[in-house]
């Protein structure tokens, strides 16, 4: 009987429960310019020495500025003063970068300052976020972007005390720094447009310790709020926020896309940034056409409803004033073998292998044929691609490739060991190793793929365990140099070649083109090796990607583009037209 | 035995368990799993980098000084900071416990109590066309994957109709509400099929016992037959299978988590798996050890409650 009166009161809950149902917070935001901006993974923490993913890039870039900053409508891309007031005098040798810091520009309030006001960004600020990446208790994962660079620092390092002076690191006064390199360095300024460099406070740092990654106080155009890494991060307009325009200069296509209609405006746009994280595609897409997030890169099941086969918008996403924006990711994706085993020192193999795999029907099959069939390791956008250019070693043709591994001494696979192809777990991953498992056993291979967490992949290519696996690189700067990396011998296992593909001639490329500064003649250089390195394929090159987003068309002033961490400050929203088509068309 | 003694030497057979899943953690993350500074440091990491971590992490000390750093955090209950996110675990674990509750909570109750009240109900007409079609149901319900329930839910009931929120949450009374309704739901849809099949294999052991006829026959109502006789004999199973589900709720629902975007349990376990951050994949094993071990004895504790017969010894 008393369960009966106990679910007879759990009814009477009920409405009480519908009517709780109706309590949000959304009407907090009334009034005010919000950005809804959807991330797919878990944010770290927001810390500049520890964002080495474009995710906490991102995050890093709303609350910490650093010295330079890329254009954010010029392409190719272009470096110009942000903290610093333009770019720096350089010396005669080369060596020496002097830069101007911006006058009156302030931290953000917080109470590790004195009586919790934002005190000036000096010159030491530089010298002492400098110092911070190279410390080894800091455990920074931009040190490699300046290991071996800065005269003295490598040295500070190995006892480091903030009180020492370092060559490499002079104040010269309050808003002037320069930095002196060991040799001449040319992508040296990329790194201080990288969020590893973005400048921090000392006093906030050693206020919180170790958790400074979850207090994060910078001079950007946003303060921190809420911060929880696996629901939601909200960011406020800094009020404070220094004198910054929006650019009134543009590349060709940014012009007829009519992205300078804010041009002299005073940025930032928005009021509030509210990072929702959801890790599952189909909420992510559900929010996005309910109108609740403002733009999404379309999950790779729902390309059909967004797109004809024309890569045009279908009706449904018309009707609902829906823009789509398509740019190349700056990345490769690849198949590596591991060079450590004599059997892949074979270069007839390695030419067989790759001619068996169709890059056309992988494109087709997991990127809805979006992406672009890589011939070699540099993407499009960068000196040393060559758009022209055809790797006779990537163009699908099994009967030259099964006559390739007879000339590599295994006739029809036989003779061969069983292979192992790692990759990540992830069903997409899982998908695409079964793809190439099936296209090399046509060859006669026998190929065994094995799925790996992250981490247990990482470890294998670490300690060069494994035959070959699936990796994808994203550019750190714009420059070929950043993927030529990855294939350079003395940066193999645990460094950042996993292939370990170690060639004394594609060495000595990079070693020369390493201190050329930008020019015709590195370019062709560039352009040599990139060819150089297709003959040999070290690696099985996959694919270059590119980014499809679709955006609301409240929103204005969108670039995609992987060097655009910074993109929330510039982008703007259209508030009458949101209400207006949230009314009519959602 | 008294129950007071029964709990105080069960609770001193957790020190031994506790040791031993300490070892187990020991065994699987500083022995067999690989160097997690691999992937701390990442992509750029150098050796030097490497060694540096290792040593601030305490992972080059003697295997022995490691083992007893997870033996005293497992009895300290103190598990440090995560390697990741530098927040401190226990905090973090507070953190996700509450929407992880806010969730599993309501809707195990609910689903728990539905399921038993139609269990009694079918069991009434064993055999009948309503005991068949509900059976039906229970097998329909179970064969259709949880994921199918979540994606179809989201798109239908949350997108379609607009019943509910399609995935976020709020922390604070009442505000999360809107969030873990269709989750709940979905939880509620997608145990009811088990839970039902079991209870009612429970109760129908019960129904044909010659006490439950002779209480008929005494000529008491259905109704305080099946809830005050046949309910209470039933309990036993019922309390084990129910209880022992309770720690595993602290734990919260992965999948449901995931695609509701709850910020719980279950998704920081997650992430820390896949970022090799083992103090907090530690704290959590030993957590649900702990949870574990407390909820069977309170399950044997309550055998005493519901049956006199039983004695603990």
């Amino acid at each position: 009987m008393h369960l009966k009166k106990t679910l007879k009161s759990l009814f009477k809950l009920l409405p009480l429960l519908w009517l709780a149902a109706c309590f949000t917070k959304e009407g907090e935001d009334k009034g005010m310019k919000v950005f809804h901006y959807p991330v797919a993974v878990k944010i770290k923490g927001i810390d500049p020495i520890q964002a080495d993913d474009l995710y906490s890039g991102t995050e890093v870039s709303r609350v910490y500025d650093g010295l330079l900053e890329y254009h954010y409508l010029k392409r190719p891309f272009t470096l110009q003063g942000n903290l610093a007031q333009d770019l720096p005098t350089v010396s005669d040798d080369g060596l020496t970068y002097t830069f101007k810091i911006r006058p009156g520009v302030h931290f953000h309030d917080n109470k590790c300052f004195k009586n919790s006001i934002g005190r000036e960004l000096v010159a030491d600020d530089i010298r002492y976020t400098f110092m911070r990446n190279a410390d080894p208790k800091e455990n920074s994962k931009g040190w490699w972007m300046i290991d071996g660079k800065i005269k003295g620092l490598d040295d500070w390092r190995k006892n480091p005390d903030y009180s020492q002076d370092i060559e490499g690191l002079k104040v010269i006064d309050e808003h002037t720094f320069s930095f002196t390199l060991n040799e001449p360095f040319p992508q040296f300024l990329y790194a201080l447009a990288m969020p590893f460099s973005f400048i921090v406070p000392r006093e906030c740092v050693e206020h919180y310790g170790q958790e400074f990654l979850n207090h994060p106080v910078g001079t950007g155009p946003y303060t921190l709020d809420t911060f929880n890494q696996s629901n939601k991060i909200v960011y406020q307009r800094n009020k404070k926020f220094r004198d910054k325009f929006y650019p009134t200069e543009a590349a060709e296509e940014f012009v007829k896309r009519g992205l300078l209609k804010d041009a002299g405006k005073k940025l930032p746009f928005f009021d509030k940034i509210v990072v929702e994280v959801m890790v599952e595609s189909q909420p992510r897409w559900l929010k996005f056409q309910d109108g609740k997030i403002d733009f999404i890169a379309i999950p790779k099941d729902n390309f059909s409803s967004v797109l004809t086969s024309e890569m045009e918008l279908t009706d449904e996403m018309k009707q609902k004033e829906i823009e789509l924006l398509i740019e190349p990711s700056q990345d490769v994706s690849y198949t590596a073998f591991n060079h450590d085993l004599p059997l892949f020192q074979n270069k007839k193999l390695r030419q067989a292998l790759a001619m068996a795999t169709n890059g056309d029907e992988y494109n087709k099959l997991f990127f809805n044929g979006t992406a672009l069939v890589a011939q070699s390791i540099v993407p499009p956008g960068l000196a040393g691609y060559d758009e022209k250019f055809q790797n006779p070693y990537r163009q699908y043709n099994l009967e030259k490739a099964k006559k390739l591994l007879a000339e590599a001494g295994y006739p029809e696979g036989k003779g061969l060991p069983e292979i192992t192809l790692d990759g990540t777990n992830s069903t997409d991953a899982r998908q695409m190793a079964e793809f190439t498992k099936m296209s090399l056993e046509k060859l006669g291979l026998k190929i065994k793929t094995i799925q790996n967490p992250w981490p247990e992949l990482q470890n294998k290519i670490k300690l060069r365990k494994g035959m070959m696996h699936s990796i994808a690189w994203l550019a750190d700067y714009p420059d070929a140099e950043s993927f030529f990396a990855i294939l350079y011998g003395p940066n193999g296992s645990p460094g950042a070649n996993g292939s370990n593909y170690n060639d004394p001639v594609f060495n000595k490329m990079v070693k020369e083109a390493s201190t050329m500064q930008d020019s015709p003649e590195r370019t062709a250089l560039y352009t040599k090796m990139n060819r150089y390195i297709a003959e040999e394929v070290p690696v099985i090159f996959e694919l270059h990607r590119t980014s499809v987003v679709v955006q609301h068309a409240w929103i204005k002033n969108f670039v995609v583009g992987d060097f655009a961490h910074d993109r929330s400050m510039y982008i703007n929203v259209d508030t009458k037209q949101k209400e207006r088509l949230l009314e009519e068309k959602f | 035995m008294n129950i007071y003694s029964y709990v105080l030497r069960r609770l001193l057979y957790v020190i031994p368990i506790l040791l031993g899943v300490c070892f187990l953690i020991f065994i699987l993350f500083n022995v067999v799993a690989g160097d997690p500074t691999l992937v701390l440091l990442g992509k750029h990491a150098t050796l030097e980098q490497m060694a540096e971590l290792r040593h601030q992490l305490g992972l080059d000390r003697s295997l022995f000084m490691q083992y007893l750093d997870i033996v005293k955090s497992a009895f300290t209950f103190d598990f440090g900071r995560s390697w990741v996110t530098k927040q401190d675990i226990l905090y973090m674990i507070k953190e996700g416990t509450i929407p992880s509750l806010t969730l599993t909570i309501p809707a195990f109750t609910l689903g728990t109590i539905l399921a038993i009240i139609i269990s009694l109900f079918v069991s009434l007409y064993r055999g009948g066309k309503l005991d068949k079609s509900i059976v039906f149901f229970c097998i329909a319900l179970m064969s259709i994957p949880s994921l199918a329930y979540i994606l179809f839910g989201q798109w239908f009931f949350a997108y379609k109709m607009d019943m509910f929120e399609i995935s976020g949450y709020e922390f604070g009374f009442p505000y999360f509400i809107p969030y873990i309704l269709l989750p709940g739901i979905i939880w509620v849809i997608i145990s009811l099929g088990p839970d039902i099949r079991f209870f009612r294999t429970v109760i129908l052991d019960e129904v044909y016992q010659d006490y439950v006829r002779t209480a008929k026959a005494k000529g008491l109502s259905e109704n305080v037959v099946l809830f005050k006789h046949v309910l209470k004999n039933a309990m036993i199973p019922i309390i084990t299978y129910v209880v022992i589900q309770i720690p595993f709720l602290v734990l919260g629902a992965l999948l449901l988590e995931s695609f509701f975007s709850i910020p719980g349990l279950g998704g920081i376990t997650l992430n820390a798996i896949n970022s090799s951050d083992f103090p907090v994949i530690k704290a959590m094993t030993v957590l649900s050890a702990v949870g574990y071990i407390l909820f069977s004895i309170l399950t044997d504790v309550l055998y005493t409650v519901v049956d006199p017969r039983v004695r603990l010894k």
